[in-house]
């Protein structure tokens, strides 16, 4: 942890909260509010909004005001390649079939660590790409294609 | 006597072989991932979830909970032999089990946690089982307003009760309170903050975001630090404990499973509190504190059974109220949703099969664990040597497939990136997601009850304080949230929580 000027911590956490209320507030603009005996659909989730945002003045206030810890710089490579390894998976697994996006997410997602081999990671990869069609296909019967169509 | 029927139609439930065998299963994973460390029992339940579909609820609610505790056990396996918390409840074990490990006592260590576990597990399904019906009693005079305060309860104790900032927990709970709110309003048909998205019409899964903010955003901050694991390596010699460690670690043993019965009632209890608590009780009464941090044999027994009576007992208010004490016990509501058994007040007297079902599972969980645990020690140790670099990417994927299963939507795949992203931004910022996960769970029920109960009395506010059962509840809200406010408990829950 490094030192900062700010507290960078709940800065972020108060700027995180103002944009997700703001956010609510912009989408549910339309909505009826009704009172409280009858409430409209758009009732509860202004109220939440409401106390978020308050919540969310409160930590980036605080957090521009005392000095505190900073955070731990990000590492980009397992951010990287956990996110890369997902989305990977949510863009193959229909349309190339499971065995083929297990294989790619694996490999991707090994990408996240420089500890791995390359000859262990793609037999493992493998190995685990069947496991998971034996299992979720043969055994469970997830409705999901193997091969690409 | 009525408690010994409950029991018994318990015990018939969970003696059924398939259940016996989802009961096994349950602790045989759950002790997997809790001697493992890197995942816990968060992402792992959610990850099992759409496995327990096509089983009967008690079926699946017996091997979810099996999956819980059987993880408290296996983490003191890791904490004694490699020095690393398999679970975050094994933390306190670490400081004295390790240290008799090293000390050429491993065995002695793990079969003292082993025993302290079974004896604190058996007590309290006793504790839950005698405290069920008089609280199912009082829960059936609940009405909206009742259910909401209690709700209100549930939510803002575990806030109080759980690790970090009780504002920034605050925040987490009502964040999850918004996206509990995303779908199409029940009342008026009306799609709220969709998007104009088709699958976010049902609502959000709270199983892809288990799994981004639990799982993946975990996996991600444990890649940024390197890890070095060391297996104890002397061979575990005697798993019996002499006459004399025995007769020093019982007292604590019986302090922490009344300790952590109790503390496990509370919101918010379950995993972390007891084992702290038992190990400073434990301390501040030898007779020599010194010992403590150099293999106190008290200093292993009391937190062990407090951590497993802790575990057990925080499925209370799950199983008489229908209100999740933690983030786990949300996962398990949720488990019931999509079962079709809409939890509440209502549900023992509704689904007394599955409660006092889940109930004498435990105790024969705890009792497979026992087996299970002692005479295969070996195998758990070797599950130790797998490498992180191999175990993650497995997950990743077990993770993504889960997902997708749930719906059979990528949608949710994606759901979970995203919540990938968010909880590794959430670690980064040093925030727990776990209040975020009781807000999502409870959230429609907590709008529900509190819609009706303003219908009710034709939007009186005042309502909640006029009834009795409602103010005294609510009475509790204000007395825990001033309590906060006070620097002399915040110092204590500080030193209390502090790790």
């Amino acid at each position: 942890m490094t030192r900062s000027r700010i507290d960078l911590q709940d800065l972020l956490f108060g700027l995180f909260l103002v944009a997700v209320s703001t956010g609510t507030l912009v989408a549910t603009r339309n909505l009826v509010i009704g009172h409280a005996a009858d409430m409209g659909p758009g009732y509860m989730p202004r109220v939440v909004a409401l106390a978020l945002m308050a919540f969310g003045l409160f930590f980036s206030g605080r957090g521009l005001w005392r000095m505190q810890v900073g955070i731990a710089p990000v590492q980009l490579r397992p951010l990287l390649a956990i996110l890369a390894s997902v989305g990977v998976f949510a863009l193959t697994a229909e349309r190339l079939g499971l065995a083929i996006a297990s294989v790619a997410a694996v490999l991707l997602a090994s990408l996240g660590t420089r500890e791995g081999r390359l000859v262990e990671t793609v037999a493992f990869a493998v190995v685990l790409s069947g496991a998971a069609v034996l299992l979720f296909v043969k055994l469970l019967g997830l409705p999901i294609p193997i091969w690409p169509r | 006597m009525e408690l010994f029927d409950n029991l018994l139609m318990g015990l018939s439930t969970a003696l059924e072989l398939n259940n016996l065998m989802f009961c096994l299963i349950g602790v045989v994973i759950g002790t997997a991932i809790g001697v493992l460390p890197g995942i816990g029992p968060i992402p792992t339940v959610a990850l099992l979830l759409p496995f327990t579909f096509g089983l009967s609820p008690p079926s699946a609610m017996i091997m979810l909970a099996g999956i819980f505790y059987g993880a408290q056990y296996g983490g003191s396996t890791t904490a004694i032999l490699v020095n690393v918390p398999g679970e975050t409840s094994s933390v306190v074990t670490c400081i004295d089990g390790h240290e008799m490990a090293k000390q050429g006592k491993a065995g002695t260590a793990l079969a003292i946690a082993a025993i302290a576990s079974f004896f604190a597990g058996t007590m309290a399904t006793i504790v839950i089982a005698v405290l069920s019906v008089p609280l199912s009693m009082l829960a059936l005079k609940f009405t909206a307003v009742e259910y909401f305060s209690l709700l209100v309860l549930g939510l803002i104790a575990a806030v109080v009760l759980a690790h970090g900032s009780v504002a920034k927990s605050l925040a987490m709970v009502l964040l999850g309170l918004l996206l509990g709110l995303v779908g199409i309003d029940v009342s008026s048909g009306v799609a709220r903050m969709t998007f104009g998205i088709p699958a976010l019409s049902d609502g959000l899964d709270f199983v892809p975001i288990a799994m981004g903010l639990f799982g993946l955003g975990e996996i991600i901050a444990n890649l940024e630090r390197p890890t070095e694991r060391r297996v104890v390596s002397q061979s575990i010699r005697s798993l019996i404990p002499s006459r004399e460690d025995l007769r020093a670690a019982f007292p604590a043993m019986l302090r922490g499973t009344a300790l952590g019965s109790v503390l496990g009632v509370l919101p918010g209890g379950g995993a972390a509190l007891p084992p702290f608590s038992s190990y400073a009780l434990e301390k501040k009464l030898a007779r020599d504190p010194s010992r403590f941090g150099k293999g106190a044999i008290e200093g292993v027994a009391g937190p062990e059974a407090a951590n497993n009576a802790g575990a057990q007992t925080s499925f209370i208010p799950l199983l008489t109220l229908g209100i999740p004490a933690n983030a786990l016990m949300a996962l398990m509501i949720g488990a019931l949703m999509m079962q079709g058994i809409q939890p509440g007040p209502q549900i023992m007297t509704e689904q007394p099969k599955l409660v006092w079902g889940v109930i004498a599972s435990m105790w024969v969980g705890n009792l497979m664990l026992l087996v299970i645990n002692l005479p295969l020690i070996g195998l758990w140790v070797s599950m130790l040597k797998i490498p992180y670099r191999l175990l993650f990417p497995a997950i990743v994927l077990f993770c993504c497939i889960g997902t997708y299963g749930i719906a059979n939507s990528l949608f949710n795949v994606w759901l979970m990136m995203g919540c990938a992203l968010i909880g590794y931004f959430f670690i980064k910022i040093g925030v727990e997601p776990a209040p975020l996960l009781l807000g999502l769970v409870l959230g429609p029920q907590l709008e529900e009850n509190f819609r009706r109960a303003m219908l009710i009395a034709d939007g009186d506010f005042t309502v909640f304080l006029s009834r009795p059962i409602s103010a005294v509840i609510l009475g509790v809200v204000a007395i825990l949230l001033l309590a906060m406010l006070s620097p002399q408990i915040l110092k204590t829950r500080k030193e209390a929580l502090a790790e």
